[in-house]
């Protein structure tokens, strides 16, 4: 059996955690709501934390739609995977621009892309955000129009749309 | 074969106490360490895991953390080392229960134990395994009757 005494300590353990966490959560810039976005049918998972660069508007959540823009022909495909699950298979015509190497690479990619070349940004799916951060940095960048193509490669590939090796 | 004598053996476990304490309360500050700098991550492998109602994630994800933080200096510095002994094992219980239930469905997730959102991790077994020992060595720790030093509030 344990102490009265043992446990009086730990719920003041529990106690000072539960203060301390909610206090440091609400004024970090880093913290998270108290309820996130973990439900795949409605867009992007994420924890909405107040630096989060997921946002609802810039998604397309119809797979048909982001087929319909790549049949348009005007829009250019940006895949944010790293550069091997690239070379595995990508949209026909997409460019790899990784989020790991952005610095590396944004220079290049302005010069190739002009800033009103419309973009639509993709990675592996709903439980993947770095579409998001990818799109969110090519916006502060000055680029006009970007778009996440939420469902990514998997299901582009599965539907049986265009693609590339 | 080396015969200790009773005072001995008194010295040695008052030291393993010590020991154990230190690094299990070195482990949990660790591994929060990595999580209160990335909460929105840590709520990912959380995520992750497959268990938990979409509700619930975000306050596991804030809490868990401090729980973790708070109970490691408690058990290093030896303010109610038994208390804080009582909610890492509490802890360590549930940890084994979800990897558990995790690796006998075959489950892919990331564990967040101390790098939220890294994609090499190691084996379930071996994230099992390596819980059940720090929880043995909890209990130990946990039932020790003896003087504990280096202690600041019994």
């Amino acid at each position: 059996m344990i102490e009265r005494n043992i446990v009086k300590e730990a719920a003041v353990i529990i106690g000072l955690s539960l203060i301390t966490a909610f206090i440091i959560n609400f004024i970090s810039p880093r913290g998270i709501a108290l309820v996130g976005q973990w439900d795949p049918s409605k867009g992007v998972v994420s924890a909405r934390a107040k630096n989060s660069v997921v946002v609802a508007e810039r998604e397309i959540h119809d797979i048909t739609e982001a087929k319909a823009i790549f049949d348009g022909g005007t829009s250019l495909f940006v895949d944010a995977r790293s550069h091997e699950e690239y070379l595995g298979g990508h949209v026909q015509g997409a460019v790899s621009f990784p989020v790991s190497s952005y610095e590396a690479s944004i220079a290049t990619f302005i010069e190739k892309n002009s800033l009103s070349t419309p973009l639509i940004v993709y990675c592996s799916g709903r439980e993947c955000d770095d579409s998001h951060i990818l799109a969110a940095l090519l916006l502060e960048e000055g680029y006009q129009s970007v778009r996440v193509m939420v469902d990514g490669y998997p299901l582009w590939l599965s539907k049986g749309f265009p693609v590339e090796k | 074969m080396i015969r200790h004598t009773n005072s001995n053996s008194r010295g040695i476990s008052v030291f393993l106490e010590l020991g154990l304490r230190w690094l299990i309360g070195g482990v949990f500050i660790y591994a929060s360490v990595t999580k209160i700098g990335q909460p929105a991550l840590f709520a990912k492998s959380v995520y992750s895991y497959g268990l938990f109602p979409g509700f619930l994630i975000n306050i596991i994800s804030i809490i868990v953390p401090y729980l973790e933080l708070l109970s490691g200096l408690f058990l290093i510095s030896g303010v109610y080392p038994r208390g804080a002994m009582l909610v890492v094992n509490t802890l360590l219980v549930l940890f084994i229960l979800f990897l558990s239930v995790n690796f006998i469905r075959g489950h892919q997730f990331d564990c967040g134990c101390f790098n939220p959102g890294e994609n090499v991790e190691k084996p379930t077994l071996f994230l099992l395994l390596r819980d059940i020992v720090y929880l043995i060595s909890g209990i130990y720790v946990f039932l020790f009757q003896g003087k504990r030093i280096f202690c600041l509030m019994r």
